[in-house]
């Protein structure tokens, strides 16, 4: 991808207290930097099951007047998997603590955080941990817990879960050994080839497995309230993953937040309709 | 080629050839997979038959249904989440694994292909897919992982198991044992808190209830331990013995136990999981564990209130670490009991030497006092018989700032009128009085006066040990020890070393009053390391003889002794301690001390050994020596002896004398080697003869020849009377010329 380059220590003055290892963090996480410098920080955020070529379609509509932060999540992409600690990452608060690092590392304010699926919902934890660091909030296809409970529709079971974890075991069982050389990319541009393989040979299943029960059984409906910078919610039809209901209890639940149905379906609005998901996070920034 | 020769056959190549012409239109609706195409949105517009045959539902129903409808719940997860986002970034996908939902519901597991058709701009056009059916190879996969995981868990289990004994070994004190097993056992059920509960028994009231001690709790509030205390009081020994088990936060427990269950439920607990601690049979205690949520904690996939949180192998691996953990706790305390041993018996060693080393009565009491206060106690005093009654001799405060407070007690002198008084008390009965707790009601009982009671008062007291002093048969005095706020409670040991100390204070005091109080330090230390005459004991005969030798000092470094053991055992010792000179003598009264402090708890023969061997190198002491120790049960006969390197001891009976086989063991000082204990029965009538080799050996005959010798002579006796018996070998086997002392113990069971 042209345009993007591996991120280095910024040779910013003044001290970076609060990181002691700026580079140790940027590798971690394989952030990658785009975009103009001097501009308002656009960090985004990949969910479950993917990693930050996700936004590869999105990306270049806000090159020329944002700073572009792209990043995987540890266990995820190019991450260093040896970072991988199960007691950290136990809960979305230990990615949400990787986000508010790499935001330290590079000296970020008035960011704006778009999430993916999970990571809309690591973006508010995020927020509560450091808020001096973020100025705005976009939630693609947000879930704050996402099996049922009394009165609250999820759209999961604790079957639809369980049945979840044993598609992605069916999946992950040979697949670093099966299903890295049948990725293959388009013969026309090998380097993403070379790319996905990699990404997904370096995918542990484990970590897979263990990504999937934290994202799938957390419930962090209580932390929406904390929310405090302007929300883009953006809702997907026909989203099984995260059904409008959920999209409409989140917007209801974040005092002041947007809520902006886009017509396209599935989970993976940018996707399936990059120019649509494109266009509405256009509007909210320019809102 | 199979294909040529038919087709040379003539008549059924025309049929092979017809079906080989394959009619796209046939090949694509009965292929032997599911085939089906979709639109961007999932919506299908083209399946073959066998896709609707397989889920069971006519073309019409699927065709513009969207796949992922079609798929599992976890199916349609992974399909957004994995599915489309690969197909959309590298076109196509392979051998992804999906449950398809047919018509009546059920499953059916399968494996998918697809590639996506893409217009010139690279948007998306629709997918082909082909679908096998996989059932066979997934329920083989799901059982490989099943039993790889189960493997994980397996080893789990063994590293946590393995991690527990290793960090065990290292674990040397009871609170070492605890931190780990509390840290540790956490693990394998994810507890949120731990603690270890141990059972104190009461050493002076055995038949009193036993006392839940908490050791080391973790992560658990102290009201929830407070309730299990009170839970488990009236029927711990039941709880105990029920083996590893869950306590479930549910209505019967709130209903049988409401306090336990309110503290389950303010620390978000849901249960509780209860492993008996054991040793050998013994429980020691139990280690509880905390089952619960954290407000981070992952929502539980099983339904809530589910309880089958333990499993057999959790179950078997809580039991063996319960275990571990016993065994562990048994070792650290005897390694502390050992420990504070070596304590006490260097204090004694301490108080010996100081005994030994004083001019006169007075100087002896007034610098015991000042070294008990300065190990034992905040306030000692001492009190002994005169021809005026009880005279205070020694007054001391371990804090210099109340000396002078103390030092008003000193004109305080006892009257054995004060009858409440402990002291007094002591003396009246012959035993130690210890008061446990000092209230102002005991200080108003033994106040002389008002001024008397402000004294005590000032001087904080919060418990009393007085210990009568006894020697030669007589009543000498009181040794009284206190302890105030700022010290904890005395214990069995301090008692016990107070005992000891009353003891050696007793013999010094005997002494110097029987040589008008006119000792010299020489005569004092003479005094105090020769052995003492045995007591006098029910159902047993016993002589003892000691000859110093000829040349040189006549103190020597033999030494016999005849102990009362707690219970009905008395012990027997005799020992040699190399050379013949004052080192060796003080060396002699060292070991006879230290061997009388290991004898406070009645360890037998071969632990003494072990004892002695382990703690020499910290007393300090400079010889080597050889010994002999004995227990004997005088109803029984049962005989205990253990050798350090030692001559065997003797055994006369009906006229016939043996050597008893007791494998000796290194000399005491040398590197520790094992105690090998004898046992056996000593036979009413028979003699036993312990010796030390000065009763063999001489300079004309080696100790082969004088234990031949020895025995030619007992068998000729012709009494096995100790005292007779003595006389005899003695007059038999030693000369008016001797090159090494000789101790001599003869005891006969009546």
């Amino acid at each position: 991808m042209t345009g993007l380059r591996v991120a280095g220590r910024r040779q910013a003055p003044g001290p970076c207290p609060r990181v002691p290892d700026v580079e140790r963090v940027l590798q971690r996480n394989c952030v990658r930097l785009a975009g103009s410098p001097e501009s308002r920080p656009l960090m985004f955020a990949h969910g479950f099951g993917c990693d930050q070529q996700m936004w590869r379609f999105v990306v270049p509509e806000f090159e020329a007047d944002h700073r572009i932060v792209l990043f995987d999540h540890v266990g995820a992409g190019r991450s260093d998997l040896s970072a991988y600690d199960r007691e950290r990452y136990n809960s979305l608060r230990g990615y949400a603590a990787d986000v508010v690092e790499i935001c330290r590392a590079l000296e970020l304010t008035d960011v704006v955080f778009v999430g993916h699926s999970v990571s809309a919902m690591i973006g508010v934890l995020a927020l509560q941990a450091a808020p001096d660091v973020f100025g705005a909030l976009v939630m693609i296809g947000p879930s704050p817990r996402y099996v049922d409970d009394a009165d609250y529709v999820g759209g999961f079971s604790r079957t639809d879960i369980a049945g979840l974890l044993d598609v992605l075991d069916a999946n992950h069982l040979g697949w670093s050994a099966q299903m890295a050389p049948v990725i293959m990319g388009t013969p026309d541009r090998p380097e993403q080839a070379a790319e996905l393989t990699n990404s997904f040979c370096r995918t542990d299943p484990d970590i897979i497995r263990h990504f999937a029960r934290v994202t799938f059984l957390s419930d962090n409906r209580a932390d929406l309230a904390t929310v405090q910078v302007p929300t883009l919610v953006l809702q997907c039809s026909d989203d099984v993953i995260a059904p409008e209901v959920v999209g409409r209890y989140v917007h209801e639940h974040i005092p002041g937040s947007v809520f902006t149905q886009l017509a396209a379906t599935g989970h993976c609005p940018h996707l399936s309709a990059p120019e649509e998901t494109a266009a509405a996070l256009r509007a909210f920034l320019t809102g | 080629m199979t294909v040529t020769r038919l087709q040379d056959s003539g008549g059924p190549d025309r049929r092979l050839e017809h079906l080989l012409e394959d009619d796209p239109a046939d090949l694509y609706e009965n292929a032997p997979m599911g085939y089906f195409s979709t639109l961007p949105d999932g919506r299908i517009v083209k399946v073959n038959r066998t896709f609707c045959e397989w889920i069971g539902r006519p073309a019409d129903q699927v065709l513009g249904s969207r796949f992922q409808d079609l798929l599992s719940m976890g199916g349609r997860v992974y399909y957004e989440t994995h599915l489309i986002p690969l197909l959309r970034m590298q076109g196509a996908v392979r051998e992804i694994a999906l449950d398809l939902v047919r018509a009546d519901g059920t499953d059916l597991a399968c494996l998918a292909n697809a590639v996506e058709i893409r217009d010139d701009d690279g948007a998306p056009l629709l997918m082909r897919a082909t679908v096998f059916e996989a059932t066979a190879r997934r329920r083989y996969e799901r059982g490989m992982l099943a039993a790889q995981r189960r493997a994980e868990e397996s080893e789990r289990r063994s590293r946590t198991l393995q991690m527990v004994v290793s960090d065990l070994a290292a674990a040397l004190s009871v609170e070492d044992v605890a931190s780990v097993i509390v840290e540790r056992s956490r693990e394998p059920l994810h507890a949120r808190g731990a603690a270890l509960v141990l059972v104190e028994t009461d050493p002076h009231d055995p038949d009193a209830a036993p006392a839940l001690q908490p050791v080391r709790a973790d992560g658990l509030p102290d009201q929830l331990l407070r309730e299990l205390r009170h839970a488990a009081g009236s029927q711990l020994a039941s709880e105990l013995a029920r083996g590893v088990r869950s306590i479930v936060l549910d209505d019967r427990l709130r209903g049988l136990q409401p306090g336990l269950s309110a503290a389950m439920a303010d620390g978000s607990l849901t249960e509780l999981v209860v492993v008996p601690v054991t040793a050998d049979g013994r429980r020691l205690g139990v280690l509880v564990l905390a089952l619960g949520r954290g407000p981070d904690d992952l929502i539980d996939l099983d339904r809530p209130g589910g309880t089958a949180s333990l499993t057999t192998a959790d179950v078997d691996l809580l039991w063996t670490i319960g275990r571990q953990a016993g065994q562990a706790l048994e070792r650290a305390r005897l390694h502390e009991q050992t420990a504070r041993q070596a304590e006490r018996a260097s204090f004694l060693l301490e108080a010996a030497r100081l005994l030994a080393g004083a001019a006169d009565v007075e100087e002896t009491v007034d610098r015991l006092a000042g070294l008990v206060v300065h190990r034992l106690a905040d306030v000692c005093m001492v009190d002994l018989e005169s021809d005026e009654g009880l005279i205070r001799q020694a007054v001391r405060h371990r804090d210099p700032a109340r000396a002078a407070l103390a030092e008003q007690l000193r004109t305080r002198h006892l009257s054995r009128r004060t009858i409440s008084h402990p002291g007094v008390r002591a003396l009246q009965s012959g035993g130690t009085q210890w008061v446990r707790t000092v209230d102002d009601a005991v200080l108003r009982a033994v106040a002389m006066d008002e001024e008397h009671l402000a004294v005590m008062r000032a001087l904080d007291l919060t418990a009393v040990v007085a210990v009568p002093l006894t020697g030669e048969g007589r009543q000498l005095g009181v040794l009284t020890i206190a302890a105030d706020a700022r010290r904890g409670p005395f214990t069995v040991a301090d008692v016990e070393v107070a005992e000891q100390l009353a003891l050696q204070l007793g013999l010094v005091v005997a002494r110097a009053q029987r040589f008008d109080l006119a000792v010299s330090t020489s005569h004092a230390l003479q005094d105090n390391l020769l052995p003492p005459a045995p007591p006098s004991l029910e159902g047993l005969a016993i002589a003892v003889r000691y000859l110093p030798a000829t040349h040189g000092i006549d103190v020597g470094g033999d030494f016999y002794d005849v102990v009362r053991l707690p219970g009905e055992e008395i012990g027997l010792a005799v020992g040699d301690v190399v050379g013949h000179d004052i080192t060796a003598a003080a060396t002699m009264g060292q070991l006879r001390s230290v061997h009388r402090a290991l004898l406070a708890d009645g360890p037998a023969p071969g632990a003494v050994v072990d004892r002695l061997q382990a703690g020499w190198p910290l007393l300090g002491l400079r010889r080597m020596a050889t010994a002999l120790f004995a227990s004997l049960d005088p109803v029984s006969g049962r005989l205990r002896i253990a050798s350090a390197g030692h001559p065997p001891p003797l055994l006369l009976e009906a006229g016939r004398a043996r050597y008893l086989p007791v494998r000796p063991s290194r000399m005491l000082g040398a590197p520790p080697s094992p105690a090998v204990e004898w046992t056996g029965v000593l036979p009413r009538g028979a003699a036993l003869v312990l010796f030390t080799d000065g009763l063999v050996e001489s300079r004309s005959a080696d100790i082969d020849e004088g234990l031949d010798r020895l025995l030619a002579v007992a068998s000729a006796a012709g009494t096995s009377d100790p005292e007779a018996l003595c006389a005899r070998l003695l007059s038999e086997l030693t000369g008016a010329q001797r090159a090494d002392d000789v101790a001599l113990l003869v005891l006969t069971r009546r």
